[in-house]
């Protein structure tokens, strides 16, 4: 006689006690292993019994009663007690066991359902990647709201932030203010808040991530010779954020799995993907589509705001050059002659307009960052 | 199979005893040494196209090792990969196991092993893929975590609430639901809580003391980004 069953209550152990469960007519005869043969037998009647459905899956017919031991209930999941107890038991119980029964029916069932449904949009998805992938990750980026990239980016943000020295204030600050209030004018129904961080280190680098939160390092603003040059890196970098390429990456490296998962509705889910991905987001490297996207609608925003875009081709040329420092910017940011000859081809084609200057003083903004550019050995 | 724990701590092996013929699964990788009476076959747990799903869909190396007395009575050491405790169980026929996927160690022959899909948002939330494994029949079960081993016993419905990156394994007579950590998930996201789950009694779970993808992300700040 093996056991059946497992019993829960104040005498037993956590864990359960094994037993062997008997059903005639009277009720249940409850036989312990533990105590060997023939001891620790309990007779409950029907009459006593609660039932319904419980454990993971909602598999288990769960029988409650209060016996002499207090209260005591019990797991069954053996098919065969099931099948003995659904035939004995009088009908109003057979009633609770039957609604539990159906329950469990339901469960199943959705789940076949919501897998069915997940094959079935998996199946899709093949067959529309094979067709166009960008075309998916778009829809996929688009139905995720903006809260969520800025939360997701608010992470990584405090990760990175966790080991670096902020300039809070001064001219620096006040600058780079100066040139987001400029470009953030020229953006409609702009749903982002930019944030600028100014991260004392002398690494030649800036980066966005979604949501808005964007960081420029020391060492880019020493690095550059006017503030039009800098306006041009982060008009570059604010693109990056409002065409959520940071989102479309993400959404590209998760692959398949989230893009049904997205249009299945289960959002939710991907949060918890994203998570995992926070500290990814820092290395975060876009691709060309995208930089060169950045670039353009970057040179756009520069002309719109009259900030002379002939300060983000300089950079980016003088960058190509690739000479001194740890030019981490270019690591993300591939410098090419083709992509300045690009830019300067864009901006013969965009209307002139006459640029109207910074009101702070670059030299003086630079002179704020104290000693000059320290080159890396 | 006798098993037997040693230096229990953080870095425990475990010693098994195997009489002549008979056979236990082991977590691929598990092997640290052996009797030379024991021969090791690595086989694919429910087929080839039953590995390749698992791998595809979790990305888990989910091959068992079978270790096997056949040429006489000898013994094996078994130890994980991460540093941790390890943990004895012994399945009675009636108590089941869920297992999430690092945590098994190694089984009896007469341990029933299976993959078990959960739900899709189950699945997708508590970040431990789709599988989870399923432990049922008769006999000794090595499992083992990251950090310690903490037991939780669980009355009929008294409920208890764990991150679920802490989970090791948890009786198949307790019911979760997973939830956002905090008021709001957004909040949850932001402070670095993720998602909990709230078990419902009775049985037990068993939690480990340290999160593994916080430590992996703990020790990516220290790794120099190249490129
Ligand atoms: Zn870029």
């Amino acid at each position: 006689m093996s056991s059946n069953a497992l019993c829960f209550g104040h005498n037993h152990p956590a864990s359960g006690a094994p037993c062997f469960v008997q059903v005639d007519a009277a009720g249940l005869t409850i036989i312990f292993e533990s105590t060997g043969g023939g001891g620790d037998r309990e007779v409950v009647p029907f009459a006593a019994l609660s039932v319904s459905a419980g454990g993971l899956d909602h598999d288990h017919l769960v029988v409650k009663w209060t016996g002499v031991q207090g209260e005591q209930t019990l797991y069954l999941k053996d098919q065969d007690a099931i099948r003995a107890f659904r035939q004995t038991a009088p009908d109003d119980l057979s009633l609770h066991f039957a609604q539990a029964a159906e329950l469990v029916r339901q469960v199943r069932q959705r789940r076949r359902l919501v897998w069915g449904l997940a094959l079935g949009m998996f199946l899709s998805t093949v067959l529309g990647l094979w067709f166009g992938s960008d075309l998916l990750v778009q829809i996929a980026v688009s139905r995720i709201p903006v809260e969520w990239e800025q939360k997701l980016g608010e992470s990584a943000y405090r990760d990175f932030l966790a080991q670096q020295e902020v300039i809070k204030e001064g001219p620096a600050v006040a600058a780079l203010g100066e040139m987001t209030q400029r470009l953030t004018e020229q953006i409609p129904n702009n749903p982002y808040k930019f944030e600028i961080t100014v991260v004392k280190s002398d690494v030649i680098n800036a980066f966005a991530l979604p949501g808005g939160h964007v960081v420029v390092f020391t060492g880019l603003m020493k690095k550059a010779d006017s503030g039009e040059e800098v306006a041009g890196v982060m008009s570059h970098e604010l693109n990056h954020v409002l065409r959520r390429h940071g989102l479309e990456r993400i959404v590209k490296s998760l692959g398949l799995l989230t893009v049904v998962t997205i249009v299945l509705g289960d959002q939710q889910g991907l949060v918890g993907m994203m998570k995992q991905l926070s500290v990814e987001l820092l290395t975060l490297k876009f691709g060309r589509e995208q930089e060169t996207e950045a670039d353009v609608t970057g040179l756009q925003l520069l002309q719109r705001a009259k900030i002379d875009p002939s300060g983000m081709i300089k950079f980016f040329e003088r960058l190509s050059e690739k000479d001194e420092g740890r030019m981490e910017w270019l690591s993300t940011h591939p410098m090419s002659t083709a992509r300045a000859e690009r830019l300067k081809a864009e901006l013969a084609a965009l209307p002139k307009k006459s640029p109207e200057p910074f009101t702070f003083d670059w030299k003086q903004v630079q002179a704020s960052l104290g000693a000059q550019l320290v080159v890396a050995p | 199979m006798k098993s037997e724990i040693l230096y229990p701590g953080a870095f425990p092996m475990v010693r098994v005893e195997l009489t002549a013929g008979e056979h236990i699964k082991a977590e691929s990788g598990a092997m640290v040494a052996c009797s030379p009476t024991i021969d090791i076959e690595s086989k694919m747990e429910g087929g080839f196209l039953g590995a390749l799903s698992r791998k595809f869909l979790t990305g888990e190396k989910f091959f068992f090792q079978t270790l096997r007395a056949s040429r006489g009575p000898g013994e094996a050491l078994l130890a994980p990969t991460v540093p941790g405790e390890i943990v004895i169980l012994e399945l009675d026929g009636v108590n089941e196991y869920m297992v999430q996927k690092d945590g098994f160690l190694a089984g009896a022959d007469g341990i029933v092993i299976e993959s078990k899909m959960q739900s899709l948002s189950r699945g997708l939330l508590s970040g431990e893929g789709f599988f989870i494994l399923k432990m049922s029949g008769k006999g000794t079960l090595v499992l083992n975590s990251f950090g310690a081993i903490h037991k939780i016993e669980l009355k009929p419905d008294q409920e208890y609430i764990v991150d679920n990156s802490h989970l090791v394994a948890w009786s198949s007579t307790t019911s979760y639901n997973i939830e956002k950590a905090t008021s709001g998930w957004i909040a949850s996201v932001t402070s670095g809580e993720g998602f909990v789950c709230r078990f419902r009694g009775p049985g037990l779970v068993y939690i480990q003391s340290r999160n593994p993808g916080s430590f992996g992300a703990w020790i990516r700040q220290f790794i120099p980004v190249s490129e």
